[in-house]
């Protein structure tokens, strides 16, 4: 019941704030306007700002947004770690890096790679990102086993930094068109994402969530921990492998587009399970996904709002909820409090 | 009925073998005790059986079926599991941990259907975990948080129930009732439980059998009152300082 309550005013609020967004901006729009430009009617000057402006980075905020939180949802139960999530653990830096590396050889390679790049940039960028963030995926995932929830999280900010630096060495070596390629990116972005664009970033998030949902039911067995899980029939082999996919091709594709987003995946599971009431997974993908959806929007209108004349970093904005909240979890959260 | 076939359970490495050659029977509906001093080797014999470590030689027939050659999901539906380690699990509440036990029957979803429900409910009651079970599991104390692993060993209706050391954390009284519960589980249902232990006096008092592992790989089977009579718990238990009085049935001090 309060599973179904919290996902209709979810989807109520992120709808809202969809249309919010779609509204707003450095030329006001009408609600009214806006619905009518949707369905194809009024001024063919307000249409395109909606349809082809606004729309397609509405929708990559929503995308975005849903597949960050139900990433975060996974490995938060995958690691058992109430601060896992995609950025936090250093999977994105690892998305960073195969982007990186990709362009930087597609420059040695010579003007054709390039070319070539150029031509299939969105594929490109997000097999390198996948590809990244796989290898970091299996790194972490083995170190869990060995350190602790804190040692962890400390590893994958430093694997961060260690990312940052390796890459403005690397993205010096790549020529000035490569640079471009990779430029901007850093600050996570929902807007430079193309409505030709927006099929290579849903298809594989689309994917990924099928994956989470055959991963919910096992992934809950697993909150009991390892020896558990196996007693009730789980293989936690297969389900750490099927688990890992899911989140790489929730965050890479998602990583490649918008560049690292920080902090969706790692406080909107702790919105889900306080509606929820309970960690049982299978519930807190839908809710995750919406709360997603709707803090993507909401950072995304903020940055977005008629500032008189600077721009607003989206990970900043994220920063100033998402810092916070996880300071407010490192000290008060039972689970955390235990780690000491 | 469970039967251990020239079982050898051990590690590959250092440690090598722990016990070998285990030949066993056990009848359905048995309250079976192990007993042995730390490193005898119960916990290894106990996750071997649970087929959560492979075997290093023979077999654990359930039903004349190998335990560890099942699939994962029919061996959840015959053999459930209880551990020393502390579980904890943050945000689950008591009924989502008791509700885990119906896993291995459920769908993908793991959605319960209403006789699911129902055992989940007479195991809670069995088990004496009713009173708090729309508690979160992480704010019990040790001795309800045993309770509720019981109660979702009891909801997965298994034929085997292992149970390694789970008393450990109890006071006396709970002890008691712990394993009063579990004979009287294996009693009705026709369920073998088979509980690692080192509260001797009550193992001794309650198992229909006894398992004893005198520490140098072997191991004696029988009514306790047989392994008393002939001195083997006290050659698997004495220390210089201890030893195990037949004739009171207790330790005494060496004077």
């Amino acid at each position: 019941m309060r599973v179904l309550l919290g996902n209709v005013a979810l989807a109520f609020a992120a709808l809202a704030a969809a249309l919010f967004a779609l509204s707003s901006g450095a030329i006001a729009i009408p609600v009214d306007a806006v619905l009518a430009a949707l369905a194809g009617r009024g001024d063919p000057g307000i249409i395109q700002i909606v349809t082809d402006l606004r729309l397609p980075r509405v929708a990559t905020a929503i995308i975005a947004g849903s597949a960050l939180g139900i990433a975060g949802v996974l490995m938060q139960a995958l690691f058992r770690n109430p601060m896992a999530d995609a950025w936090s653990l250093g999977l994105t830096a690892g998305g960073q890096l195969g982007v990186a590396l990709l362009v930087t050889a597609a420059a040695f390679a010579g003007p054709s790679a390039i070319a070539a790049l150029r031509a299939l940039e969105g594929l490109s960028i997000t097999a390198g990102a996948m590809v990244g963030i796989a290898v970091f995926a299996l790194v972490m995932a083995s170190l869990a086993r060995r350190v602790g929830t804190v040692t962890l999280l400390v590893v994958g900010l430093m694997l961060g930094f260690t990312v940052q630096g390796i890459v403005s060495v690397v993205i010096h070596f790549a020529n000035r068109v490569g640079g471009r390629v990779f430029s901007g990116w850093n600050d996570g972005n929902f807007a430079s994402v193309t409505p030709a664009d927006l099929p290579m970033l849903a298809a594989p998030v689309a994917v990924g969530v099928v994956l989470a949902l055959v991963s919910a039911k096992p992934l809950t067995a697993l909150l009991l921990g390892e020896t558990y899980a196996k007693s009730l029939g789980t293989d936690v082999t297969r389900l750490r492998r099927l688990t890992l996919t899911a989140v790489v091709l929730l965050v890479a594709p998602v990583t490649a587009f918008c560049g690292p987003v920080t902090f969706i995946g790692l406080i909107v599971p702790h919105f889900a399970r306080a509606i929820a009431g309970s960690a049982r997974i299978l519930p807190l993908l839908s809710l995750a996904g919406l709360s997603g959806a709707l803090l993507a929007l909401a950072a995304d209108i903020v940055v977005h709002a008629p500032w008189e004349q600077h721009f607003l970093h989206l990970n900043a904005v994220l920063a100033l909820v998402g810092a916070p909240v996880v300071i407010a979890l490192l000290i008060f959260s039972p689970s955390m409090r235990g780690q000491r | 009925m469970l039967r251990l076939s020239s079982l050898s359970v051990g590690y590959s490495g250092a440690r090598g073998r722990v016990l070998g050659g285990l030949d066993v029977g056990v009848a359905p509906g048995s309250f079976v005790c192990v007993l042995g001093r730390n490193g005898a080797g119960k916990s290894t014999l106990m996750r071997t059986l649970a087929a959560l470590q492979p075997a290093l030689g023979g077999a654990a027939l359930l039903d004349d079926e190998d335990i560890a050659a099942m699939r994962p999901r029919t061996r959840a539906r015959r053999v459930a599991v209880v551990l020393t380690e502390r579980a904890a699990s943050p945000g689950l509440s008591v009924d989502d941990v008791v509700s885990l036990g119906r896993q291995p029957f459920t769908g993908w979803q793991g959605r319960l259907s209403s006789d699911d429900r129902a055992q989940v409910a007479a195991a809670l009651a069995v088990s004496g975990a009713s009173a708090f079970a729309g508690r979160l599991f992480d704010d019990l104390s040790d001795g309800e948080r045993q309770r509720v692993m019981i109660a979702r060993a009891i909801a997965q209706a298994p034929r085997l129930m292992i149970l390694d050391e789970i008393t450990a954390f109890l006071d006396l009284p709970g002890r008691v009732e712990t394993m009063a519960l579990l004979r009287e589980h294996a009693r009705a249902t026709g369920a073998i439980v088979l509980l690692s232990s080192h509260d001797l006096d009550l193992s001794l008092q309650l198992a229909d059998s006894v398992w004893l592992l005198d520490g140098t790989g072997g191991l004696a089977v029988g009514p306790s009152a047989e392994l008393i009579a002939s001195g083997r718990i006290g050659a698997a238990f004495d220390t210089l300082s201890v030893r195990f009085s037949a004739a009171l049935g207790r330790f005494e001090l060496v004077a």
